[in-house]
């Protein structure tokens, strides 16, 4: 138990340099882009003195780089995420874009592992067989293609051409699909879902598969075997918890991945999520937005690693020592 | 009286890879008396291990016993259905495997991997388990068992890993057990000790054993029978005494002159050559191509097994015109 | 067949290009590879019309579906997509090769030395490598690609594409090379070289690197379909450069019309699939040859 909370905090401790690389780059990238004054200068055309002074000294720019950082960085701190360049503020808008995209991506991710742990250990019991030779190669089509052009492809078919589901949006405007409001949301959540799912499944089952496969050949599998154990019990609980584990790694890096891929998905089925929202604001050159979508999902990611790293510990107490 | 406990005849297993098939067993046969310690000695490759594992039908894929009969305490095992093949695995029979480091489960306690087995043959409660999985690791001679109890084999030392494994195949007192070159991954002066334990246990619980190792002085201190396999066959077959007094096959007497002294434990690298191709094996005797008595008959017969004396068996076609070394002490 | 062996040499690089050979998944995606790299080469005879060239505008046929005379169909605009597809094939390749090899030789040098020399510097470049491999890196792409596009003139295009994508992407091969170098190092040939008198560099260029360059070979090939990939996301968004023609462009161009010209968006798509998956499949076979584990 001490070793595990040890481990934790050393993740944790981790985290914090990562996460200020990030703010760093985030910060350096954004302030490229110009001073927010001849931003605004830009937007409001002739602006009066007194008010570019009140701006002024509000982002702070009569001082150098990095101490205009630090402001930011403190304001971070409490929570004060900056005011966009449309006037609102970025704390309040980024709430519901957060939930929007975590319904999506935390339920992709729930079914990918649901579905893909059973199929990678079916498919590495029956290596060979045409199933497994079925499973392996939709799996590699799964990720040698962009997430959001499946998209568009089901779009087109299924709610272009067939009209059976909706195609943008999380909810729908002017009636509800299926009925009632619940199924609204349910009829929109399928196809960014399958999408997400579908592409998510294809790593954790090629994945699963690979560790599965050698797992199986170790010897105390076969030790296993040889004290008389069920040939299930064998498989899934001696042999699927060694397996499990680095899968369990990969999972946290690809949710970080998938949550990068957000803006490309979220665009392509007009869902209003934190990637969408994200393009937007890179397109409009937005920075304060920018700087705070880049935060949030920054640490929505650093808190997805810190729970598979635990979960890795949790299955494999070798990772505590050292 | 001497009652057969194991008995292999013509036994064949083969591996059905890519490459071809590997004939890692093809055509031995081995009896086992009850009480007895019979050692099973080769090179690595020379299909020992799989001869447990063929036994235990746990031979992994792609492999699987094509031919032969194995019959334990008078019945067939071959053609018994799964369940009932595994209510004798580590209950009837067990294996001790080279390697503890990789025979351990990593992610599970000593103790888990004790007591599963426990409740699974035995039908104690874990309660009940846990008492009986600390007392046999007093008997393997561990120390604080109550720690290690709860410990996780990387926790533990070689020596020790070792214990628990023979921990783990005797729990249920099993009639047989194969080890399977039990100290060869651990230190020499670690090795002493845990042959001496086996001894130990073997006395007290009036087990069967097969010695599988590579190492003639094991086999001078361990067994009473021995069996010489090769690449799948057997070459030799004697008493222990007999078979290092006057050795009958070449290949027997090449092992014994690669020990230099039967106390010393040396991994074999004398014998000039390699294990030949399984898939394609030499024809004639397998042997011929190492063997520096070969002949013209060797390249081109197998040699059958023949009677050479009590319980003296040898597969040579040339033993009567060869006068092997042996060795005494 | 183990004399074939020693007559033909047992290298590792022989024994893989004869497990290679014999993987039929392997030579499909190699042959695909081939496929493109031929395409991308020959690209400005075989392509019917110049890039982004409006010319069947002209001809009266803008927004046509597949016909015989272009295959893909046309946009809106007057674009023939077939053109547009094979003129995207040479930009998209030199996307991904690019950026691999450049991100394969900052991960080698940085992964190298990271784990050669202990002590701060090597925490430090752990720690980095960390980073980079941790951080939503799309979102810090896009953000780069527009900023920088914003700032420096325009015809830089694919390069500074490559150029950010280099910047982030090295991590993946630097991690590996830290670990391998740290395995190596501690391996008997290392202190056999060291005893006869061989200085630190020496040891690591002549004696580690060439032992690592079989991982590093499997992830430069998987690593250009992901940047492929990437590149396919950031034009898609809108944050490439309009006056390139790339994959990503086109799928940009197709979703604006995806309820009329749903072509544009089928097509150059099922390129980006082909030629990944040929990347992909060439990769894991490269795995598979080399590194022998998962087979017996």
């Amino acid at each position: 138990m001490a070793s595990l909370i040890r481990y934790i905090i050393r993740r944790l401790l981790f985290m914090i340099p990562v996460f200020l690389g990030v703010a760093i780059l985030t910060y350096g990238v954004g302030n490229a882009a110009g001073s927010p004054l001849n931003l605004i200068r830009v937007g409001l055309r002739n602006p009066n003195p007194a008010v570019l002074e009140a701006l002024t000294h509000y982002y702070h720019l009569d001082q150098p780089v990095w101490q205009r950082f630090l402001y930011w960085l403190w304001d971070l701190m409490h929570g004060n995420l900056g005011v966009s360049i449309s006037g609102r503020p970025v704390a309040s808008q980024i709430g519901p874009w957060a939930l929007s995209t975590l319904e999506l991506q935390v339920l992709a991710l729930i079914l990918s592992i649901v579905i893909g742990i059973p199929v990678g250990v079916y498919s590495s019991k029956h290596q060979y067989s045409k199933m497994d030779y079925a499973i392996t190669t939709t799996a590699i089509f799964g990720y040698s293609m962009p997430t959001f052009w499946l998209g568009i492809m089901l779009v087109i078919i299924f709610s272009f051409n067939l009209g059976l589901l909706p195609g943008s949006g999380a909810v729908s405007v002017s009636y509800y699909w299926w009925g009632n409001p619940l199924l609204d949301q349910i009829a929109h959540l399928i196809l960014p879902t399958l999408v997400l799912t579908y592409v998510n499944l294809a790593t954790i089952v090629r994945l699963v598969r690979a560790n599965m496969l050698e797992v199986m050949r170790q010897d105390y599998i076969l030790a296993a075997r040889a004290s008389g154990l069920s040939e299930r019990t064998v498989t899934y609980r001696y042999a699927l918890r060694n397996a499990v584990s680095p899968v369990v790694t990969i999972i946290g890096l690809g949710f970080g991945a998938a949550l990068g891929g957000a803006p490309a998905l979220e665009t392509t089925f007009s869902w209003p999520g934190l990637g969408y929202a994200f393009t937007q604001a890179a397109l409009t050159l937005d920075i304060p937005l920018v700087q705070g979508i880049t935060i949030v999902i920054t640490l929505m990611v650093l808190v997805a690693i810190l729970i598979t790293d635990l979960t890795y510990a949790l299955l494999d107490p070798r990772v505590t020592i050292g | 009286m001497k009652e057969k406990l194991l008995e292999i005849s013509d036994l064949r297993t083969y591996f059905f890879t890519e490459a071809g098939v590997v004939k890692a067993l093809d055509g031995i046969s081995l009896e086992v008396n009850k009480g007895q310690t019979v050692g099973l000695v080769g090179e690595s490759g020379s299909g020992k291990s799989v001869t447990a594992q063929s036994v235990l039908r746990i031979v992994p894929r792609p492999g699987r016993v094509v031919d032969g009969s194995i019959k334990f305490e008078g019945e067939e095992l071959l053609s018994k259905p799964e369940n009932e093949m595994r209510k004798l695995r580590g209950r009837k029979m067990a294996i001790v495997f080279q390697d503890p480091t990789t025979s351990l489960n990593p992610v599970y306690t000593v103790g888990k991997q004790l007591t599963d087995i426990l409740m699974l043959h035995r039908e104690l409660t874990k309660a009940d388990a846990s008492k009986r999985a600390l007392s046999l690791l007093e008997r393997v001679g561990i120390q604080e068992p109550e720690k290690r109890l709860n410990a996780y084999p990387h926790e533990l030392s070689g020596g020790m890993k070792q214990r628990v494994a023979i921990a783990r195949a005797l729990s249920c007192e099993p009639t047989l057990l194969f080890a399977d070159e039990p100290t060869t991954n651990l230190d020499v002066t670690i090795q002493a000790q845990v042959l001496e334990l086996l001894g130990q246990l073997q006395k007290e619980l009036g087990m069967t054993m097969v010695m599988i190792t590579h190492d003639m002085g094991i086999i001078a201190d361990m067994t009473q029978r021995v069996t010489v396999l090769y690449a799948g066959k057997v070459m030799e077959v004697a008493d222990t005494p007999a078979i290092f007094k006057s050795p009958r096959h070449p290949y027997t007497e090449a092992l014994l002159k690669a020990v230099p002294s039967v106390r010393q434990t040396r991994a074999l690298e004398v014998i000039p050559g390699n294990i030949p191709n399984l898939i394609e094996p030499p024809a004639g005797c397998v042997f011929h191509p190492r063997c520096k008595y070969a002949k013209d008959i060797c390249t081109k017969d197998e040699p059958p097994l023949e009677k050479v004396g009590d319980g003296h068996y040898t597969a040579c076609h040339l033993w009567r015109e060869l006068n092997l070394e042996g060795r005494t002490g | 067949m183990s004399e074939e062996h020693l007559k033909r040499g047992a290298s590792q690089w022989s024994v893989g290009w004869r497990r290679f050979r014999k993987n039929k998944s392997a030579l499909i995606g190699s042959a695909i590879v081939v496929f493109f790299i031929a395409v991308a080469i020959l690209a400005p005879y075989i392509a019917p019309y110049p890039a982004r060239s409006y010319l069947p505008l002209y001809e009266g046929e803008a927004g046509t579906p597949p016909s015989f005379k272009h295959p893909l169909g046309v946009e809106d605009s007057g674009i023939d997509v077939f053109s547009e597809t094979i003129h995207g094939t040479r930009n998209d390749l030199y996307v991904g090769l690019a950026a691999s090899l450049i991100t394969t030789l900052i991960g080698v040098a940085l992964g190298a030395l990271a784990g050669y020399f202990k002590g701060a510097v090597s925490d430090i470049l752990l720690g980095v490598i960390q980073v980079f491999f941790v951080i939503p890196v799309l979102l810090l792409i896009l953000l780069f690609a527009r900023v920088f596009s914003f700032l420096v003139f325009k015809g830089l295009g694919l390069t500074l594409i490559v150029l950010i994508l280099s910047f982030f992407g090295w991590s993946s091969i630097a991690f590996i090379v830290r670990g391998e170098t740290l395995r190596l190092k501690e391996m008997e040939f290392i202190q056999a070289a060291r005893s006869l008198g061989a200085g630190s560099f020496r040891l690591l260029f002549r004696h580690i690197v060439p032992n690592i360059l079989s991982p590093v070979i499997v992830v430069a090939t998987l690593n250009i379909a992901g940047f492929i990939l990437t590149e396919v996301v950031v034009s898609f968004l809108g944050f490439g450069d309009a006056n390139t023609s790339t994959w990503g462009l086109l799928l940009n161009e197709g979703f604006s019309l995806v309820r009329t010209d749903w072509w544009v968006s089928l097509f150059p798509g099922l390129a980006v699939v082909l030629c990944v998956l040929g990347f992909n499949l060439m990769g894991d076979g490269l795995s598979d040859a080399l590194n022998p584990r998962l087979r017996e």
